[in-house]
Formats: structure tokens, sequence, C-alpha cells
């Protein structure tokens, strides 16, 4: 069985009316539930970029990374494993909690 | 240039000479409220579109996939909003699944009454982005022409698939300057990709190397229009190989490395020799979990390669060690100049074996039976011999389809339509129509069962009004049947919701004037077809088969493709 990671995929697309929902969609289909999701312009002109988060297996990422790039109005679609820093974040946060807890007792 | 340009017409014209210089000549459609300036305007151009009036949404969109899968273009439907829409949306995915080029224009209501609930509003987008390639509303006369070449374009292009172009009425009613418009490139979309050369010199190497190598083919070498690239790899590596169902026709049926179809109903030789090769070289197809049997045994022992156009096939169901992206074509030309000329006698002798127990326990019984009621898969044969191969073949779903697909002979490419992936009851009347519309050269002959028929019987009344001349060979058995084979084979013969009280065909053909013969006994057979076949009229062949007879050989549900039944009682283990 593969283990689950967290994965933040980014796609660069079209402002295109709709791709928000047909994305969303690759994500209901294969029940993969939707972590994080900024939609916002990107740094090249007339292009939008997508950033999602979800845990799901590397293949099923994959996956959906493929079906995300077929879509006609999606330029390119990539994948990486957010674990790392992600964990790292977190790490910072609960010693940081835990450090206040301590200092408050 | 057309004539209208440099002067303002209405969106609906724009529509149409949009079609017209898209090249389109035929239409299926049914009018309605939200698309009658559309229809009105039609009116004015019935010398140049052929509209074809369907009984049914639905019927036009499969009578479209059956016109573009014989003309290799896309076709158009126009229907109207809300429940016009939402009849085509089976079509629709049946379109998706099975890539083929149609593009749906619905009427939909008013700008300003989008969103609220207006009397036949659908969120048609909505309903179809999951289903289409492409989905994209119109508000507007002057985005009308730009719309209706992309929609051909993505329709059409690379991987083929079904747009849907959802017209609202302000865009229909409203003025605006045409101006021709023309795509063939969208910056986002690369309908076919560039082969990479180390892949295809890795492909050509692991080729040089197999000692058992086997090709499955599917419709991607129709798409590709590579029927004789795909012979030349073949002949020059002297590889074997197997058929998906949509893939047939794509290789001669009496081509020597034909082996026959792959899958749950598929011939012996292929399945048994997918489970034996070293190396299986998949090309346009997508390994369907009807072609694959259980996933976790497929192929195990072999290396893969995967040859497709489409970059989301490549390990989606199937991993394999080398993929390579592109047309069917332009792969095959280069593999073939690439791989050694071979001989591989020894390999291919694998396959007489399944074929002579095959022929012994499967065909000869259900195609040259000597007593008893006639058998559907005789009736399919005895066609096929009076058609030589030259026939279009249209399947409806279930056992005539299997059927059709197993007992068919094909001599050339496209003709074979079927309702593969979806699986659709009902597609194969209207498909017929459309094929024959878009071939009337071609004898188009349509196997369907009485379930199935009778899902898409109203386009009796299409035939009737465009005379269109296919034979309809309708296996009346009584029963649905292949949900009866389940039942008896794997649901302990509880017969639940199976058994069909049918209507007198006779009459019905009657009442929409059409020929009819109704077939009880063997001797009675070939007259009949000969009947049928005897001028270019639609005629319906209504022939009662034997009513439990089932379907083999067959991998069932969970199995490996090389554990088959022979029938209900016995099995056949290739190399176990």
């Amino acid at each position: 069985m593969e283990n689950e990671k967290l994965f933040e995929i980014t796609a660069y697309t079209e402002n295109q009316v709709g791709l928000l929902s047909s994305i969303a969609g690759i994500f209901t289909r294969r029940s993969m539930n939707i972590e994080k999701l900024l939609v916002y312009p990107s740094r090249i002109n007339g292009i939008h970029k997508f950033k999602i988060t979800t845990r799901t297996t590397e293949t099923l990422c994959r996956a959906a990374v493929q079906q995300i790039e077929k879509k006609v109005d999606v330029v390119k679609a990539f994948y990486e494993i957010d674990n790392e820093r992600s964990d790292r974040e977190r790490d910072i946060v609960i010693a940081f909690l835990e450090e206040r807890e301590r200092n408050n007792r | 240039m057309s004539e209208k340009a440099g002067k303002k017409i209405t969106g609906a014209e724009i529509l149409l000479e949009s079609l017209i210089a898209q090249g389109v000549e035929t239409i299926f459609g049914y009018p309605g409220g939200q698309i009658m300036p559309v229809y009105d305007k039609l009116y004015d151009y019935q010398d140049k579109l052929h509209h074809i009036l369907v009984r049914h949404e639905q019927g036009a969109i499969h009578a479209a996939q059956g016109y573009a899968r014989v003309k290799g273009k896309p076709a158009f439907v126009i229907v109207t909003s809300g429940p016009g829409a939402t009849n085509v949306i089976t079509g629709v995915a049946d379109a998706m699944i099975d890539s083929t080029p149609v593009v749906v224009i619905a009427g939909q209501v008013s700008n300003a009454a989008l969103g609220t609930d207006a009397f036949q509003e659908t969120d048609l987008i909505g309903l179809t982005t999951p289903i289409t390639k492409w989905a994209h509303q119109v508000r507007r006369p002057e985005d009308i022409a730009e719309a209706v070449a992309r929609a051909a374009y993505i329709a059409g292009s690379g991987r083929p698939g079904p747009v849907v172009l959802d017209l609202t009425k302000d865009a229909q009613v409203g003025l605006a300057e045409y101006v021709e418009a023309k795509c063939s490139f969208i910056r986002s979309y690369v309908p076919v990709p560039e082969p990479s050369e180390e892949s295809v010199e890795e492909a050509a190497r692991m080729i040089d190397e197999a000692r058992r190598p086997f090709v499955v083919f599917g419709q991607g070498i129709t798409h590709s229009g590579a029927e004789a690239e795909l012979a030349a790899f073949l002949d020059k590596g002297d590889i074997p190989a197997g058929s998906t169902l949509l893939g047939l026709s794509a290789l001669k049926s009496d081509d020597p490395h034909y082996l026959g179809m792959v899958g749950m109903h598929g011939n012996l030789a292929p399945n048994a020799m997918t489970q034996e090769c070293d190396l299986l070289i998949a090309v346009g197809m997508r390994f369907d979990d009807r072609v694959t049997g259980t996933v976790n045994t497929y192929a195990k022992q072999a290396k893969k390669i995967h040859i497709d156009i489409d970059a989301s096939e490549i390990n989606k169901n199937i991993k394999v060690d080398l993929g390579i992206l592109g047309d069917a074509k332009e792969v095959l030309t280069r593999l073939t100049e690439k791989i050694r000329p071979r001989m591989r006698m020894g390999w291919k002798a694998a396959s007489e074996y399944c074929r002579s127990i095959e022929t012994e326990k499967v065909i000869d019984p259900e195609i040259n039976p000597e007593s008893g009621m006639i058998k559907p898969g005789e009736v399919i044969a005895r066609i096929a011999e009076s058609c030589d191969g030259k026939a279009i073949v249209v399947t409806d779903v279930g056992q005539n389809q299997m059927l059709a697909a197993r007992y068919s002979r094909f001599s050339q490419g496209r003709s074979l339509l079927s309702s593969g992936g979806l699986g659709t009851m009902g597609f194969g009347l209207p498909a017929a129509i459309g094929a024959k519309t878009a071939a009337p050269d071609r004898q188009v002959c349509l196997f369907v069962g009485d379930g199935g028929l009778q899902m898409t019987i109203q386009e009796l009344g299409t035939i009737m009004q465009e005379g269109t001349g296919v034979k309809i060979v309708l296996l009346n058995n009584n029963w649905l049947g292949n949900v009866r084979q389940w039942q008896q084979l794997f649901f302990g013969k509880r017969y639940s919701a199976t058994r069909m009280i049918n209507p007198d065909f006779e009459k019905i053909a009657q009442a929409y004037g059409l020929d009819i013969a109704t077939v009880d006994d063997r001797k009675d057979l070939a007259p009949a077809i000969a009947r049928m076949f005897a001028d270019d009229k639609p005629f319906i062949l209504n022939v009662h088969v034997e009513e439990e007879d089932n379907v083999f050989p067959m991998v069932p549900p969970g199995k490996s493709v090389n554990e088959i039944m022979l029938n209900s009682k016995e099995w056949f283990e290739y190399g176990k």
C-alpha cells in the first residue's frame, strides 16, 4: 500500500471561466480532498496560477496532475511533495506552542 | 470570403455561416424554444445545410457519433436548452470515453435570465464540464465564429472528444459583423506531442531484443489513420497482434499477424499471448478493465511499451517500462524504420493451438449449429459472409455487441461502430443512421437486441423520414441477454427484471412503412438475408434466436485474461 503524503500541485492556466470547477471535478472524481487552494494571477502576463494542496498517494497525485494538464485551458501542471516543508513549518509551530506551555507553568 | 462579410447579421446566421466555413454539410438536431432563432435562419440555409430531424435528442448525438466515426471529422448537433440539452448528455459522455469528435450547440436562455431558474434553463456548462473536452458559453454574437472554429479544432484534434457550446438567446438574436474564423492553434493546448527520439530508439531496441513481442492496438490507429503503418510494422517485426473492441477493423481480419480481439469476450489466442509475451506493445489504447481483466496479473511477465497521444493514459491503469507520447502513425513509421526484420515462427505458432480449441469449443457450436434454434452468432456469421468484410458494422450494447465484434469480418478501416467505454444501450440505431448518412454508398448493418432497440426505437421515424437505408438485424431473444447471462453465471440464475415481453415488431415496422422479415427457422435465414440486401432501402431482419444463448469465451470479472470460460462448465487456463 502506497503511503499518503501531502502534495502541492501547481497549474499555470488561461484565465477561463469555469476552469476552477473543472479542475475541482478531477479531485472529486477520485475522492481526493483539497486541503488548500489558491488561485491568483501568475507573474507571467495573462496566465493564472493554481496552487492546490492535497493529501494522497504519489500515483493518484501524478494521475490528477496529468488530468489537469490535459485540460485545454491549462498550460502546465506540476507537483511536489509538500511534506518536508510543511513538516518543518509544523515542527516550528509545535515547538513554539510547547515552549509557550512551558513558560506558562 | 463570404458575401456576408462587412455587414451586420444575427448571431444565428453567423453560426450557420461558421458551420459552413467549417465544411459542415449535415446537422443532427431537434428544435425548441431557446434555439428558435437558429432554426428560423436554417430555413434560409436548407440548400447548404442538411438538417436531420431526429425523434429524441439522444438520437441526434448518437447519430452524430456514428457520422463522425465514419467520416473521421467532427459532427454537429443542434438542440434547445434545458431538456433538449440534458437529453444529449448520455451521448456526450459516450463520446468522451470513446474519443469521438462531436460538437453540441445548445440554445440557452437570455443573458439576463441566466441563473434565475428561467423556463428551460439548465447549467449546461456545469453539467457537461466533466464529460467534455471543452464546454463553453457564448453570450455575444461577435464571439460565435471564433467559438465554432475553436470547438471544431478542439473536438477533432489530438485525442478527439466532445465539445459543448452553450449559445444564449442574446448571442443568437444580437447583430454583429461576420468575420470568418479559423483555429489551428491554442497556446495552452498541445494535441499532438512530438515523440522523443530517445524513446523511439529505446522502443526499437526493446523490440529487437524481445523473443515474444505482442501488440495490442486500439482506436488510436483509426484516429491517426495509421492502418497501413500498423500492418507494415507488424510485418517487418513479424509480430502478432490483438485488437481492442474499438480498434476492430483498423487491421484487416485476414492480416496474417492478426489474432483477433482481446478482453472479456475476446479470442483465446490474443488473451493467452498477453500472458505469455515477453514484450507487450500497446498502441492507441487505454487498458480498459474489459481489456485487462484483473490488473494485478495483466501481462505481469512482460516488459511494456505504451504508445499514446494522451499523456494522462501513460501509467494510468497499467505501469509501463516505456511510454511514447505521440501520434500512432508517426511513432509506428519511425519504429518500423528502426527495428530489424525478423521471423518469429515459433512464437506465432503458439496461437494455433488456442485457435483450434476456440474453433472446436466455442466458434463452431455458435456459428455452425446443426439443430435447435438459430444462434445469434450464426446470424452475424452468415451476414459477414454475405458482406465479405465490406459493410460498416454498427452494434448496440450487450450480447449482440460482443457477438458482432467476434464474428464480423473487416476488409477496411472505420467499419466497426460500437459504444465501448460507456456501454450505452440504445446507441446502435441512431449511430447506424449517422453512419449511413456519412457513407451512403456503403452497406451499414446494425446488430441490436430487443432491449437496446426499444431504447431508441423512436428513431425508426427518422429512418422513415430520411429514407436512410440502414439494415437492422434484430437478434431477438426476449431477454436482456447480457444481464441474464451474468445472472445465470454469477447470481444463481435469479433472473431479476431481465425477461422482456416485446411488441409485435412486424406491426411496428408496418407503422413506420419499413420492410421487415421475421425468421424463426434456419432454412429461412439465407433467403431473408438475400432479401434484406436486395435493394438500398431500410430493412428490419427480426430473427428469433436461441433465448438463453451465452457469449463465450468469457474472462469472468476479477480473473486474469488467461483464465477463460469456454462454456458454463469448461475452462481454458493457458500456461497454468
